[in-house]
């Protein structure tokens, strides 16, 4: 059974540098969002069990989604890949239900060692 | 102009580049000043000479600005301006916390425009595995349209500049700072090529 992966960033090269840091053995069926709203609308019509969420974007941002995200009810996980670093916005987005913190730009161990700690892997 | 455009993807690589150095730029803010900085999607435009005197003088009235060149391998290089509204410099002693008459206003400025400059410079030159050395930062302070003229005097010998405008907002001291980086048109060109190697890998 293959998990559902979301990518939600408004960087095209940020969203492949996810996409290349993905775990090999991980089997995903991957969507990508350009923006918050974006997002939400496939969070909230699709069952999607891992969302990789930036925090800086236009219109709706990261902390809007997991706003939404806590507002819909869903119980998709969350990882938060940000260059936005401050300790105050990381202690923000937790407090929001993000599994984990990862700082930009994304590296392929962290992320599968996020991965393998809250059990997706 | 058209020559120098950059087009979609190299756009969207820039920004994501100066992205990671704006976070980066505001985390030393913000542990600096123990306060927190709000970030936007910085944004990117080609100007050509003329039409940036015109955009600056909008907000240049007696503001201070704090200007400081940069040069990097691969002919990389340009000047970074980091302009301030008057009631943001009076801001400035009491975010420092610094004890009257320890440092002047202006040195004051001149620090956290260094803090910022340099770190926001040295995290996009690591990404793009180039190093940055910096001229002394200059200030500019309130006298009429100071801003112009040292534009003008930059652009001498530039007549199109990429312009990068970054906000950083303190949101408790109601306190923002423009940084605005010029690179010049020969740059412009360099950059292109490196931010073309990055996308290769993608």
């Amino acid at each position: 059974m293959s998990s559902s992966v979301l990518i939600c960033d408004d960087s095209n090269l940020a969203r492949k540098q996810v996409l290349r840091s993905l775990p090999e053995q991980w089997q995903v069926d991957i969507k990508t969002a350009s923006n918050g709203r974006e997002a939400l609308t496939l969070l909230r019509d699709n069952s999607v069990d891992v969302l990789f969420l930036d925090l800086t974007m236009p219109d709706i941002d990261g902390v809007g989604v997991l706003q939404g995200i806590q507002k819909l009810n869903l119980d998709t996980a969350v990882f938060v890949i940000s260059a936005d670093i401050q300790p105050e916005m990381q202690n923000k987005v937790m407090l929001l239900g993000a599994k984990a913190f990862l700082r930009k730009p994304v590296n392929a161990e962290v992320l599968t060692s996020n991965l393998q700690q809250h059990g997706y892997i | 102009m058209s020559a120098f455009n950059l087009n979609e993807d190299q756009q969207d690589c820039l920004q994501e580049l100066i992205n990671v150095a704006m976070g980066q730029a505001s985390d030393q803010l913000a542990r600096y000043l123990d306060t927190f900085v709000d970030l936007r999607v910085p944004s990117i435009e080609q100007v050509d000479a003329s039409s940036l005197s015109i955009t600056l003088n909008d907000k240049t009235l007696a503001s201070a600005i704090v200007s400081q060149g940069f040069f990097g391998y691969e002919g990389i290089r340009g000047e970074a301006l980091l302009v301030y509204q008057s009631q943001d410099s009076l801001q400035i002693a009491d975010l420092l916390g610094y004890e009257p008459g320890e440092l002047s206003e202006e040195e004051q400025l001149i620090d956290i425009s260094s803090i910022l400059t340099t770190t926001f410079l040295n995290v996009f030159a690591s990404q793009i595995d180039n190093q940055m050395s910096y001229s002394a930062p200059r200030l500019l302070s309130a006298s009429q349209n100071p801003l112009v003229e040292h534009v003008e005097n930059l652009l001498f010998h530039w007549d199109l500049a990429l312009k990068v405008k970054i906000t950083y907002r303190v949101t408790d001291f109601s306190f923002n700072c423009d940084m605005i980086l010029l690179i010049p048109e020969s740059a412009i060109s360099n950059i292109k090529s490196v931010l073309d190697r990055i996308l290769e890998e993608f």
